[in-house]
């Protein structure tokens, strides 16, 4: 395998000097291949952009190493960071088009980057417009487009090079969710086609699933993707505990009920989650979105089952730990009753699990 | 379009309000710089008319003439001396005065004049009087009157059409307009008469014969003027000194420039408005850097150069420079040949005067557009998203 696209080994990075430095980044360790779409959420403030920036050769670290297409950018010269910046294609928050273009020069300011003129380069401009759904809008100014045209035009300013890597800083910041969507997959048609390594910096959810990997960055440091989401989860449901107590039992009792009946017998097919779907929609009157929560959760409770009745569903330790908590909670108040005793007990035997105080 | 994208231009181009009021400034800082310059230069032009219309390869005048107007008397017998070097060809000694002229038509009204007078005889004004007029000022009480003196002095110019003659007084005294010379005012002449040395000891019956102003020496053809002024010098008594037609006419313009305040103040201004373009074309400029500051970060961030950024502000100052300069030196032309009409001054802009201020233009506008760019060095490009 060749070297990786990106590498990244303990990099730091900070801002200011001396008792007014703020450090943003900590020993952020991680490389991304060819043809991989990595999404970069977070919080803002927590280094997203400051990241994309490292890697798109616009700052240097002040530690450790940043590799883009085998180039060190730590240290490296002017010169050679310009090298690196003309082989990336870079997606900007708000497009960053020159108002004073059209949008066919806007494209055109990237390619005679590289040199290229004439027939070429107009074929080139039109053939990436064409593509980005823009084939009619070559002779138009930013300023007669909509947010989504711009974000599209930005993106085949970024995309005429055939770029090996593709820095994307929020494309979807300033559009609706359809558009959002169209862009996004955009970005992922063509990086697919090119094999580009693509890094999209993000903290809209809705386009998380285009990603092969999430880097999720907390405080500057790369944090599990299960903790973060756990953290998420648990924050917005206290939300909903405290705000809407009623509406929040109701979905928790509905997932609970529809985990143990509508998989009791372990088969759920598509055409069946379909139907469950238009019932919880249309019987129980619930939104679109709460169908989708309790199905997402009832769906987790039996994956949970199922990968328990799976010896191999848990690793030992994580078993081991497993039962071993539940003891614990269950002394929390001095001493284990036969009902806790007796539970516990059926959990470990449903999810295969040996009991250690068993004989 | 296949060629590399002109980004300056297409900026300018795009915003043109913005591109009308740059062009306005500029085009006022031009006419200022301009209209500054070409007073100055015409202070100097106008000032040494007499010098460079008299001919003469030295001049010989009083140690304590510090310009032509309140030149100081020596003893002719100080030029007569010179007769006797052998580089010598003639001498002309020259009475200079001004006299009190009254108006023809409106004889309540009188105005200083500048007379000239000498021996008709003489070498020095063939080049201001032809041989009919060198005649005619001959006979006592006439005079050749310079038609460009200002209007003030009555429609000497009319009347001289329909009439031989125009009577008048100089310092009361009866005489007569016979013919015209042309040479026009200065910051320190609003008009002259040439005449006989005759008919200047007329007008000015308490000057002496023997004291004159200027001596106008004629050299042998091919001697060196330098040498024989040393020669002069070192045998004639240090009462007077001897300068060549640049050296005269040099120590008018020192006079004007340096010693009165009128040279200073059109120098200051020429200044003031090569300050005060630099100051509009730097607003105008750092205003359009400003706003294109996150253009300019995206073109760096997409892999262009400083360079490329700095081609971009001179091409934007290099065509503001061309876009204010020529309305500019339009403008200043119409001032001028107004201003020449009314004044009788020398306001005509030579090529080399034009060709100087578009570099003074140019100069400013590129100047203050490095200036300008200096905002965008100081920019992280990374500070920008």
């Amino acid at each position: 395998m060749a070297d990786p696209r990106i590498a990244l080994k303990d990099v730091s990075y900070h801002f200011g000097k001396g008792a007014l430095q703020k450090q943003i980044l900590f020993d952020i360790d991680t490389t991304i291949e060819a043809g991989e779409i990595v999404i970069l959420t977070g919080p803002s403030g927590s280094g997203k952009t400051t990241l994309l920036t490292l890697i798109g050769a616009l700052r240097s670290a002040q530690k450790g190493s940043v590799k883009v297409l085998g180039q060190e950018l730590n240290n490296a010269k002017e010169k050679e960071l310009i090298m690196v910046r003309r082989q990336i294609g870079y997606i900007f928050q708000s497009h960053n088009l020159m108002d004073s273009l059209t949008i066919s020069q806007n494209v055109q300011m990237a390619l005679q980057l590289d040199g290229i003129k004439g027939k070429e380069s107009q074929e080139r401009i039109s053939g990436v417009l064409e593509r980005v759904g823009l084939g009619d809008h070559l002779n138009k100014y930013p300023s007669g487009l909509s947010g989504g045209q711009k974000q599209r035009a930005g993106i085949a300013r970024a995309l005429v090079n055939r770029p090996r890597v593709i820095l994307a800083d929020e494309p979807t910041a300033s559009l609706d969710k359809q558009s959002g969507r169209d862009v996004v997959e955009l970005i992922q048609d063509l990086a697919r086609e090119d094999g580009a390594a693509v890094v999209l910096v993000t903290h809209d959810n809705r386009i998380l699933d285009v990603a092969d990997r999430i880097l999720h960055l907390e405080d500057g440091r790369i944090k599990s993707l299960s903790e973060a989401v756990s953290e998420d989860t648990s924050r917005m449901l206290n939300l909903l505990e405290k705000h809407d107590p009623n509406s929040a039992s109701y979905l928790a009792s509905f997932s609970f009920a529809l985990a143990r009946v509508a998989y009791a017998d372990n088969e759920v097919t598509e055409s069946e989650r379909i139907e469950m779907r238009r019932i919880l929609h249309e019987v129980a009157n619930l939104a679109p979105a709460e169908v989708e929560f309790i199905m997402e959760l009832s769906m987790m409770q039996k994956r949970a089952i199922s990968s328990g009745l799976n010896p191999q569903g848990m690793q030992a330790d994580r078993a081991e730990h497993f039962v071993e908590s539940l003891y614990a909670i269950a002394n929390a108040d001095g001493n284990v009753s036969p009902e806790e005793l007796h539970e516990i007990k059926t959990i470990a035997a449903e999810f295969g699990l040996s009991d250690p105080n068993s004989p | 379009m296949p060629t590399s994208i002109p980004l300056g231009w297409l900026q300018l181009k795009y915003q043109k309000l913005r591109l009308f009021a740059a062009t306005l400034g500029i085009t006022f800082a031009v006419i200022l710089i301009a209209v500054q310059m070409e007073f100055r230069e015409a202070l100097f032009v106008s000032a040494v008319r007499y010098h460079s219309a008299m001919e003469y390869n030295l001049v010989m005048l009083s140690p304590k003439t510090s310009y032509l107007i309140s030149s100081k008397q020596f003893p002719r017998n100080r030029l007569y001396q010179v007769l006797g070097f052998e580089e010598v060809e003639t001498v002309s000694p020259v009475y200079l005065q001004q006299g009190s002229w009254r108006n023809p038509v409106d004889p309540t009204r009188s105005r200083n004049i500048f007379v000239v007078g000498f021996d008709p005889d003489d070498d020095g004004f063939g080049g201001l009087l032809d041989a009919r007029q060198h005649q005619q000022i001959k006979i006592p009480d006439q005079l050749i009157f310079d038609r460009r003196s200002r209007p003030e002095y009555g429609p000497v110019v009319q009347m001289l059409d329909s009439s031989p003659f125009v009577d008048t007084e100089i310092n009361d005294r009866q005489l007569s307009v016979v013919g015209m010379y042309s040479l026009g005012t200065s910051f320190g002449l609003d008009g002259g008469v040439i005449s006989s040395d005759l008919n200047f000891l007329r007008m000015f019956p308490q000057r002496s014969k023997a004291a004159i102003n200027l001596g106008l020496i004629k050299l042998k053809p091919g001697v060196d003027a330098n040498r024989v002024r040393e020669k002069i010098l070192s045998q004639i008594p240090k009462d007077v000194s001897v300068l060549t037609p640049e050296e005269f006419k040099q120590l008018e313009v020192d006079h004007w420039n340096k010693t009165t305040p009128i040279g200073y103040i059109f120098t200051f201004g020429a200044i003031m408005g090569v300050v005060v373009g630099f100051i509009i074309v730097y607003q105008i400029l750092f205003a359009d850097v400003q706003d294109h500051l996150k253009e300019y970060a995206t073109l760096k961030a997409m892999g262009y150069t400083h360079g490329y950024l700095r081609k971009v502000v001179l091409q934007q100052s290099i065509i503001l420079a061309l876009l204010g300069f020529l309305p500019g030196i339009g403008v200043s032309m119409l001032i001028f040949s107004k201003a020449a009409e009314v004044t009788g001054l020398p306001l005509e802009m030579d090529i080399e005067a034009a060709l100087f201020i578009f570099g003074l233009t140019l100069f400013m506008c590129a100047g203050s557009g490095i200036l300008a760019l200096r905002k965008l060095r100081a920019v992280d490009p990374a500070e920008v998203f």
